[in-house]
């Protein structure tokens, strides 16, 4: 079969009945011919991809391939980088993201983002939670603010393990907690989308596992998409699995299509464990 | 492309557990293909030696696919194969369970043979129908397990539509076999026991498509099982 | 594939290897320990050295400037004589008078009691204990500091009831006194050579034999401005009052300056030629020599903006520029340190860039701004070259009252005192000095590192 090069994407959806299983909703987010420079190189070279309403989708690749940099296009976190420049067109709802009369500050309330390292700001779990909903104005008085932050905890399954010492620092909670009171604190504001950078690759794996958990009970409220490093994972939480590398979407299918019979040989050498 | 290697992973002990899973199997293989071989010349010769070497080395049979099973499970935890490397793993353990089947069948068909012999049967006019048949298994197993040693799906395919010339050997022994109990019927038991060979050998031909069905699960990726040769040959010659 | 399978004879050599491996490395452990040992050997000479050169500098300042701080002084009666204070009652506002006209009156009475011969009381009392005192009066006045005087004069000016009273008060006796006292000066000096007259030598023993001369602690130290006519109360108030002054500006011109812009830099400023130009320059700035500052201070506050001499507002805008960069690069270096992932977690969920820089990078990151921003302060409080040139090191006897009047400053008035003629009594009057400074540099650290340690956030 034919080898696509590499500058040519190839988004393969399998044409079989594979793909008619798959949750295939309205369109969430949808990124067309979308570029990254870093300074003058080009760190993506002309991403098409579109996210469902209510799936997980996991980016998988090695180190360097892209899938950071793609991920943190979806909710606009390359701008702060100075030397970073994205082209391209990246729609929300239809709504360009890139456009220039879109406020980032929105955008990023209604795609939120939970970190590789587990980032709890370094104040009490209650201010970590409550801080979203106040910058953005979403609560009018504190019995409301209560009400988020305990609903917001117990969506993360974080409730029960703190709801007796909300005032003690966030830091303070174990690596899973802390990334689950991460979670906790993106879904506060209510997002559509939760992007998720490595967010396993900290913790040991039962937290690991409770987060895995948490992402498929998240997936019936929000679009997920995830990037890990770890195989496994991508194939136990997600829907679909985009495979990246050097730049380019080379694979996006149903993730047991990718792991048992992945179409393209960049992605089968990858995902056994023959790169290098 | 080809999905189908074994080797090249980065490590070097993965390669060497699944070319050990594939050498393995090929050693089942061409040992069962040996006592289908033996059973069945003891049968046509009535060589009740041959026939007992052939039930006492069954055990060997089932003590290789005991063995290979422990190291697919094995290779299943340590390596959690994905893609090629994990249907490879996958029709191993498929292709050895067949091996196995046919080792019985082989069996079954030694202990026919003994039977015979002890009946103080001679070589007898319905044989050069089991010679042929029992040749055209033989071959249909030695392709089989060529076409897995090679991961050709072509050939796979190739060798799994010979089973419908078995099946058709085994119909045309069954009405033969009729006849003959109507021409005689002091012959039924002997007819009997001579039919039921025949059945173990088209059972070995069912086996040695299901075999075929792995090798080409194992390299395209797709399951053929219980599906009609046209979409199979579609499947082998696409993509 | 591989074999990893060795031959028997492999494994025998490979076992003779490993032992020589374990030979070898034995062998240099003994090398290996000893340098670790010279090491740290050499390590400890240092801090022992320094250590030592500490406590040496301590042990000199502590033994030289402690007894600065008990002077000489005179136990006397003392009669406010009503025949020689011949003076008006104190003025009192009366209602129907503006306060001008009031002024006027306080101003004549003051004038008046200037013209009061405190001298006469003091000799007066002085008679009590010397009867022949009265004789000699260029002598007896010798053993009382000149400036005690007008501290007569300012009680009576404070409560003229007193006039006609006897008190008893304690008056600082001459500085030359205090030497003799102390042993400061030979006494086996000829009489040419020698600071006071023979006779009011004399006195000296005498009186300190009788009880009423002692060293007592005295407050002139922190109490009085820098004298030249009394030295015995020449004090460091008002160039402690000028230090302070000139702290205060530094605090509130240099630290908000120099954080906003460091902000500013770190956290906002695109990275570009220009930027890093001003990194390059601010950072150079850090090392110029403080003179320099001085020169700059002189030309343009003094020359071009006209404004005051010897001013503390001179001198706190001239250690504000010194401080600015120390101020800037330890704000700078502090905002550098807090994890990048504080910033992404804010911006993630919303926040603008200024929100995630005020919510949660300033809070983290105000121990360290604040640990800069003291160490900078002390170190303007230090500086002495650059005050030299916009006037600081002339002699002013007040305390400022406002940051426009003239002044000096502490390391100054050290240096001043330094070179003072009357080494035997100043030597002390300096190390004492020094010891105020350090002390408020000590506490100023202290200060530093109690903020530091309440303030600390683990992240």
């Amino acid at each position: 079969m034919g080898q696509p090069s590499m500058n040519t994407l190839k988004v393969t959806l399998p044409e079989s009945a594979d793909s008619q299983a798959l949750p295939q909703g309205n369109i969430k987010m949808s990124a067309r011919d979308v570029k990254v420079f870093y300074g003058a190189s080009e760190a993506l070279h002309g991403i098409n991809m579109d996210i469902y309403e209510n799936e997980v989708v996991a980016f998988i690749g090695p180190s360097g391939c892209g899938k950071s940099t793609f991920l943190r296009c979806l909710n606009r976190m390359n701008d702060t980088i100075d030397s970073a420049r994205v082209t391209g067109k990246v729609t929300l709802d239809d709504q360009d993201i890139y456009d220039p009369s879109l406020d980032v500050v929105q955008l990023r309330a209604q795609v939120g983002m939970v970190f590789q390292k587990p980032n709890p700001f370094p104040k009490s779990i209650f201010e970590n939670i409550a801080y979203g909903p106040r910058l953005h104005g979403l609560v009018d008085n504190k019995t409301d603010l209560e009400e988020i932050v305990e609903s917001s905890l117990r969506r993360a399954g974080l409730w029960n393990e703190v709801k007796d010492r909300l005032d003690a620092p966030g830091t303070g909670l174990s690596g899973g907690q802390q990334q689950r009171l991460c979670i906790a604190r993106a879904i506060a504001v209510s997002p559509e989308v939760i992007l998720m950078d490595e967010p396993c690759s900290a913790l040991d794996p039962i937290a690991t596992t409770i987060i895995e958990e948490l992402i498929d009970e998240l997936k019936g409220s929000y679009t997920i998409a995830i990037v890990t490093h770890n195989m496994q994972q991508a194939a136990r939480v997600s829907d679909r699995t985009a495979f990246f590398h050097l730049g380019n979407l080379v694979e996006l299918s149903a993730t047991r299509e990718i792991f048992t019979n992945p179409q393209d040989t960049r992605t089968e050498d990858y995902i056994t464990g023959r790169f290098g | 492309m080809n999905t189908s290697r074994v080797d090249g992973h980065t490590s070097q002990a993965f390669d060497a557990d699944m070319n050990e899973i594939v050498n393995k199997v090929l050693d089942m293989g061409s040992l069962v293909t040996h006592q289908v071989e033996k059973a069945i010349y003891a049968f046509i010769h009535t060589d009740a030696d041959m026939a007992r070497a052939v039930i006492s080395k069954d055990d060997e049979v089932n003590h290789l696919e005991v063995k290979i099973d422990e190291h697919c499970v094995q290779v299943l935890v340590r390596r959690q194969p994905t893609a090629g490397d994990l249907r490879a793993v996958i029709a191993a353990i498929k292709t050895i369970k067949d091996l196995e089947r046919i080792g019985d069948q082989a069996k079954r068909i030694a202990r026919s043979a003994i039977k015979a012999a002890e009946a103080g049967a001679e070589a007898d006019r319905a044989f050069p129908e089991f010679e042929m048949m029992g040749t055209r298994v033989v071959r249909m197993l030695q392709d089989a397990m060529t076409a897995f040693r090679n991961h050709d799906a072509q050939e796979a395919l190739q060798v799994a539509l010979q089973d419908k010339a078995i099946d058709s050997d085994y119909e045309s022994i069954l009405r033969q076999n009729m006849t003959y109990m109507m021409e005689d019927p002091r012959n039924i038991t002997r007819i009997v026991e001579m039919t039921w060979v025949g059945r173990a050998i088209e059972r070995i031909g069912d086996h040695a498509r299901n075999v075929c069905e792995y090798t080409i699960y194992f390299v395209k990726g797709r399951d053929v099982r219980h599906i009609d040769d046209a979409q199979i040959e579609a499947i082998v010659q696409g993509r | 594939m591989k074999t990893t399978n060795m031959m028997p004879e492999d494994q025998l050599d490979l076992a003779q290897k490993r032992d020589r491996m374990q030979q070898r490395v034995k062998a240099s452990l003994k090398r290996r320990h000893a340098q670790e040992k010279r090491f740290k050997g050499m390590g400890m000479a240092a801090v022992v050295t320094a250590l030592a050169f500490v406590t040496l500098l301590f042990f000199t300042i502590l033994s030289k400037g402690l007894p600065a701080f008990w002077q000489a002084t005179l136990t006397l009666q003392v009669y406010f004589d009503p025949e020689v204070i011949r003076i008006d009652p104190k003025p009192e506002k009366r209602s129907d008078e503006s306060e001008g006209a009031f002024q006027q009156r306080y101003l004549a009475w003051q004038t008046q009691l200037g013209f009061v011969n405190f001298n006469r009381i003091i000799l007066d009392s002085l008679a009590r204990e010397i009867p022949e005192a009265p004789e000699y009066q260029r002598d007896a006045l010798r053993l009382v500091t000149s400036g005690e005087r007008f501290a007569l004069r300012g009680l009576v000016e404070k409560d003229p009831s007193i006039i006609g009273q006897t008190l008893t008060l304690d008056l600082l006796a001459d500085a030359n006194v205090d030497v003799w006292m102390k042993g400061n000066i030979d006494r086996n000096l000829p009489d040419a050579q020698q600071q006071l007259s023979a006779r009011t030598r004399a006195w000296v023993d005498e009186l300190q034999a009788r009880g009423v001369i002692k060293s007592k602690f005295s407050t002139a130290l922190f109490m009085n401005p820098d004298s030249r006519s009394s030295l015995a109360s020449a004090g460091l108030a008002g160039a402690f009052m000028g230090s302070l002054m000139m702290m205060l500006i530094v605090m509130f011109l240099a630290v908000p300056v120099g954080v906003a812009s460091a902000i500013y830099l770190e956290e906002f400023a695109p990275k570009n030629k220009l930027t890093d130009l001003i990194e390059v320059n601010i950072n150079n700035l850090a090392a110029v020599p403080s003179i320099v500052f001085g020169l700059l201070g002189a030309s343009v506050f003094i020359l071009w903006f006209k404004m005051p001499l010897s001013a503390p507002l001179v001198g706190g805008l001239v250690l504000s520029l010194m401080t600015l960069p120390t101020v800037i690069i330890a704000t700078r270096s502090t905002l550098k340190a807090i994890p990048p992932s504080i910033r992404q977690a804010a911006l993630g969920i919303g926040a603008s860039k200024v929100q995630s820089v005020f919510h949660h990078v300033l809070p983290l990151a105000i121990p360290g701004i604040l640990t800069g921003a003291i160490l900078g302060v002390a170190q303007a409080l230090g500086e002495t070259a650059p005050l030299l040139l916009i006037g600081m090191s002339s002699f002013v006897a007040s305390v400022p009252a406002t940051p426009f009047e003239q002044s000096t400053a502490l390391p100054v008035q050290i240096y001043l005192w330094q070179g003072n003629e009357l080494r035997n009594f100043f030597e002390a009057r300096t190390s004492a000095a020094i010891i105020v400074l350090l002390a408020l540099m000590i506490t100023l650290n202290a200060l530093a590192i109690w903020l530091r340690k309440k303030f600390e956030t683990r992240w």
